[in-house]
């Protein structure tokens, strides 16, 4: 609770003291709505609780929901990395595994239109289940594997009770997580308060201008979405900048600049490289749809803490803003469906240090609190004797007669 | 099996400390090492005719069982198994597996898995034809915090285990655990994230490698990169420009007693392997950095002040060859480096460690990681694997273990099992083993006389 109040933005509609964890309650909480942002709309089918909010916290953060219990969600969304992770532009999964795309940030997730940079899934509670049992990511054998497992974890005996008024599903697994996912929202930015608060001094004279940019010969704004209460800064549509096509038609390159140390580099022939893992193609939106208008098309993303969410791109392959403002301004990569949208932008060196200026002023103000929030959950807690189906094998054959 | 009590363990240490700094340099012939290198100079040593190579090779999906295993070659010359593999336990699933290292009496072998984070403790001394699986530790990442137990070092009654990646975000910032002989969790001690020493070094707080001279109270510590970068593709990560930023770029040297960092060096590119010169007089270790392909030095200068040198270039760094595992000879005049992706092992001349010469260099396989010599240097053993997935993928993936004799002019090939057409999977870490343990150099200093006056943070245990 008390972490709950941290948030200035959230309100609690009722508290309730000494609750028991294997008592069923639904303490309803409602989110207030930060400057620059919508109203969330949170489904009727699954209403805010801070039970199921408390839960999917500790799920969220719990790495025995890997099948080799070295992953959790927070692994990849790294809550002290802007909920993605600073370290690797594409992500690493169990074993290693190699994953084609950057993790995406979780900020603001509540008001995605769709998950995933492909937009594959339509619903936040239905989500879990792609990294839950896809092998690079999470690798869990079987939907009703997790949810055996989590049953046997003494840490959860009677949370799902408490939350749901009976035992783990793998519904009210998605609608936990979905819960905790939905709070982790961030606004009251700098720029906020400066254009929907009216403060005229929150934006330095470099931001404002970099705003005119974005707004107009940079043309950012264009899939970059504003509304006139409030912004997302994303249209919800998929487009073909070209990175993705180049990635996947050429992608080898004769040498690769690569740091050995501090401010030590060499270029290393591809030939050295050639034993390893080549890289994996990607045709984006187009594996969803199988329209080739969508091929190498992915989802606008959201600007708001961009300066937290480092590398870009769904393949995380620009490391700096700097660098993704130089890709537009080249206009992306010409390629047979590359959007129209993206044409080449022919900025000055000034307009472009003012542009990243101002996506530097979309940081929300509760940065600290989201990620001490998500710190209150343990990481690290006791791995199962037993595998959990011989476990659940184990006690199916004891009530035989 | 193990000691269990602790006092006595701890009171042991401050014995072998003690004794080893009273007694000087005269009684350290039993500390000095060839293969043992990579040993704590606790545990007591092969000095003639290893009898058997333990060979921790990691499962392989596909491969026989697909699982994790001990491998026991028999290498007793004039045995009727000799170069044959002679026992194979496997421990279930694919951690990860990679280092080991033998208990301070040498009965017992602990074995670490980088991904699981399982430890696991074999009984090498009832039968070492074949060892048996007595206790798996899964508590690490519950207790410390960190991921990725990677060397296993003996204290009395004790075990140090070098970590390299936490919970966190799987990054490199990590820590040293230190465990009782019967596997209950003691200490964590996080590796310095600040500047120490004076050399104006931030520690980076990675781990990789550590290394003891008790003669001189101090233990050395390495740094590599985080879970996220070594459970990568090796092409990959190579091609992943934020990936790249994440190795370390230091060394530490500790009090050992205290288990207080004291300094910082800057040692850049990831320097790995530990191994310190016993030789009687000597002062210095030699590491080599895996990016920036370098021997560096950790020496005292004449004003008694712990230093890091730039002594030398393996390969041509702009190929990236990747030196892993190095063997210091007893004499510490001679050192094997390997370097993986050359598939090459290289002697140098350590007659001056601050000018080592390369004189002799052969290629022995598509990619070659571990090199271990027996104590007189004559026998030197290869293996391949690295990271599962640092290894070469197709046809370039060999794997096996290859013995050499070295007669000091040239390698001379023995035998090679292929770790694959024995359905074994990744032949990585090397350990010898007698079947006579009786036959084993006993423990130099453990004796001491004055035990309580040594003050030993150990005993506390003094957490951070």
């Amino acid at each position: 609770m008390k972490v709950i109040r941290s948030f200035r933005w959230l309100s609690l509609a009722s508290v309730l003291s000494c609750l028991s964890a294997a008592v069923h309650a639904d303490t309803p909480v409602s989110l207030a709505t930060p400057l620059g942002l919508p109203p969330l709309v949170i489904p009727a089918s699954n209403p805010l609780t801070q039970e199921k909010i408390d839960l999917g916290r500790r799920l969220f953060m719990d790495r025995r929901l890997s099948h080799n219990n070295t992953q959790s969600c927070g692994m990849c969304h790294v809550p002290e990395q802007g909920f993605t992770s600073h370290e690797l532009g594409s992500a690493v999964g169990i074993e290693g595994r190699s994953h084609r795309r950057n993790s995406p940030t979780i900020f603001n997730v509540g008001y995605q239109h769709s998950l995933f940079v492909d937009g594959r899934e339509p619903h936040l509670e239905d989500q879990i289940w792609g990294p839950l049992l896809t092998r690079n990511e999470m690798d869990m054998p079987a939907i009703g594997y997790v949810v055996e497992k989590v049953r046997q974890l003494p840490e959860y005996k009677g949370m799902f009770e408490a939350a749901f008024n009976g035992p783990v599903t793998a519904e009210r697994l998605g609608q936990a997580l979905a819960s905790y996912e939905r709070t982790l929202i961030s606004g009251n930015s700098r720029f906020d308060r400066w254009y929907f608060g009216g403060e005229k001094n929150a934006l330095n004279a470099m931001e404002q201008r970099g705003f005119q940019v974005f707004m107009g010969k940079g043309r950012c704004v264009t899939c970059h979405s504003m509304g006139e209460k409030s912004a997302l800064f994303t249209d919800h549509k998929f487009h073909n900048t070209g990175l993705g096509w180049e990635r996947t038609m050429f992608p080898e390159r004769t040498s690769y600049r690569v740091q050995l140390a501090p401010n030590v580099f060499v270029n290393v022939n591809a030939q050295h490289l050639k034993s390893f893992e080549p890289p994996m193609p990607d045709v984006g939106r187009y594996e969803i749809t199988f329209n080739p208008k969508d091929s190498w098309a992915y989802k606008t993303p959201m600007l708001r803490n961009v300066e937290l969410t480092s590398p870009y791109m769904h393949d995380g392959s620009l490391q700096t803003l700097e660098e993704v403002v130089d890709f537009y301004d080249k206009g992306g990569i010409d390629n047979p469906e590359k959007s129209p949208l993206i044409v080449r932008l022919n900025l000055t060196p000034d307009e472009k240090t003012a542009l990243v200026a101002f996506l530097k002023s979309l940081t929300g103000d509760n940065v600290p609190a989201l990620v001490r929030d998500a710190r209150t959950a343990p990481e690290n807690l006791p791995l199962l004797d037993v595998d959990p189906s011989d476990t659940f094998m184990n006690q199916v054959n004891a009530r035989l007669p | 099996m193990l000691k269990s009590n602790n006092h006595f363990s701890l009171k042991a240490l401050v014995a072998a400390v003690s004794a080893t700094v009273a007694l000087g340099v005269v009684a350290l012939p039993t500390l000095s090492h060839a293969d043992e290198t990579a040993c704590s100079p606790f545990t007591p040593l092969i000095k003639g005719q290893e009898d058997l190579v333990y060979v921790w090779t990691l499962g392989v999906e596909g491969v026989g069982d697909g699982s994790d295993k001990l491998v026991t070659v028999d290498v007793r010359p004039g045995s009727k198994t000799f170069g044959k593999v002679i026992n194979s336990l496997s421990v279930g699933g694919r951690g990860e597996a990679h280092h080991m290292g033998f208990s301070d009496d040498r009965r017992y072998m602990w074995a670490g898995a980088l991904d699981s984070n399982k430890m696991f403790v074999f009984d090498i001394g009832t039968d070492p034809s074949k060892p048996k699986l007595i206790n798996t530790i899964t508590d690490i990442v519950e207790k410390t915090g960190y991921v990725g137990p990677h060397t296993f070092y003996a204290l009395p009654g004790r075990m140090m285990i070098q970590a390299l990646s936490n919970t966190k975000d799987h990054g490199g910032v990590t820590g040293i655990a230190i465990y009782s002989n019967d596997g209950k969790y003691i200490s964590k001690h996080d590796m310095p994230t600040t500047q120490l020493g004076g050399a104006g070094v931030t520690g980076d707080g990675y781990g990789y490698d550590l290394g003891i001279n008790p003669q001189k109270n101090v233990l050395l510590t390495s740094s590599f990169t985080g879970w996220n970068n070594y459970m990568m593709d090796f092409g990959k990560m190579v091609k992943d420009p934020d990936a790249m930023k994440h190795f370390g770029n230091t060394m530490a040297i500790w009090n050992l007693k205290t288990m207080e960092p004291m300094k910082v060096f800057d040692v850049p590119g990831a320097p790995l392997e530990i191994r310190w010169s016993l030789k009687k007089g000597d002062n210095w270790a030699v590491t080599a950095t895996a990016l920036t392909s370098k021997l560096y030095v950790i020496k005292q200068d004449n004003k008694g002040e712990w230093q890091s040198y730039d002594v030398g270039t393996i390969g041509n760094p702009a190929d990236i060859p990747l030196p892993v595992d190095i063997s210091i000879t007893a004499d510490g005049k001679g050192l094997w480096a390997n370097t993986m992706l050359e598939g090459m092992t290289r002697f140098y001349d350590f007659s001056n460690p601050m000018k080592p010469k390369e004189v002799y260099s052969k290629k022995i396989g598509s990619q070659v990681n571990m090199v271990s010599q027996s104590w007189d240097g004559k026998r030197v053993y290869f293996t391949t694997s690295l990271l599962a997935n640092w290894d070469k993928k197709g046809k370039d993936d060999e794997q096996f273990l290859k013995m050499y004799k070295w007669n000091g002019k040239k390698l001379t090939h023995v035998f090679t099992i292929d770790f694959y057409k024995e359905k074994l999977g990744r032949a990585h870490h090397m350990k010898f083993q007698a079947l006579n343990l009786n036959t084993l150099q006993p423990l130099a200093a453990t004796q001491s006389q004055d035990l309580e006056k040594l003050s030993l943070a150990l005993t506390g245990p003094k957490e951070k």
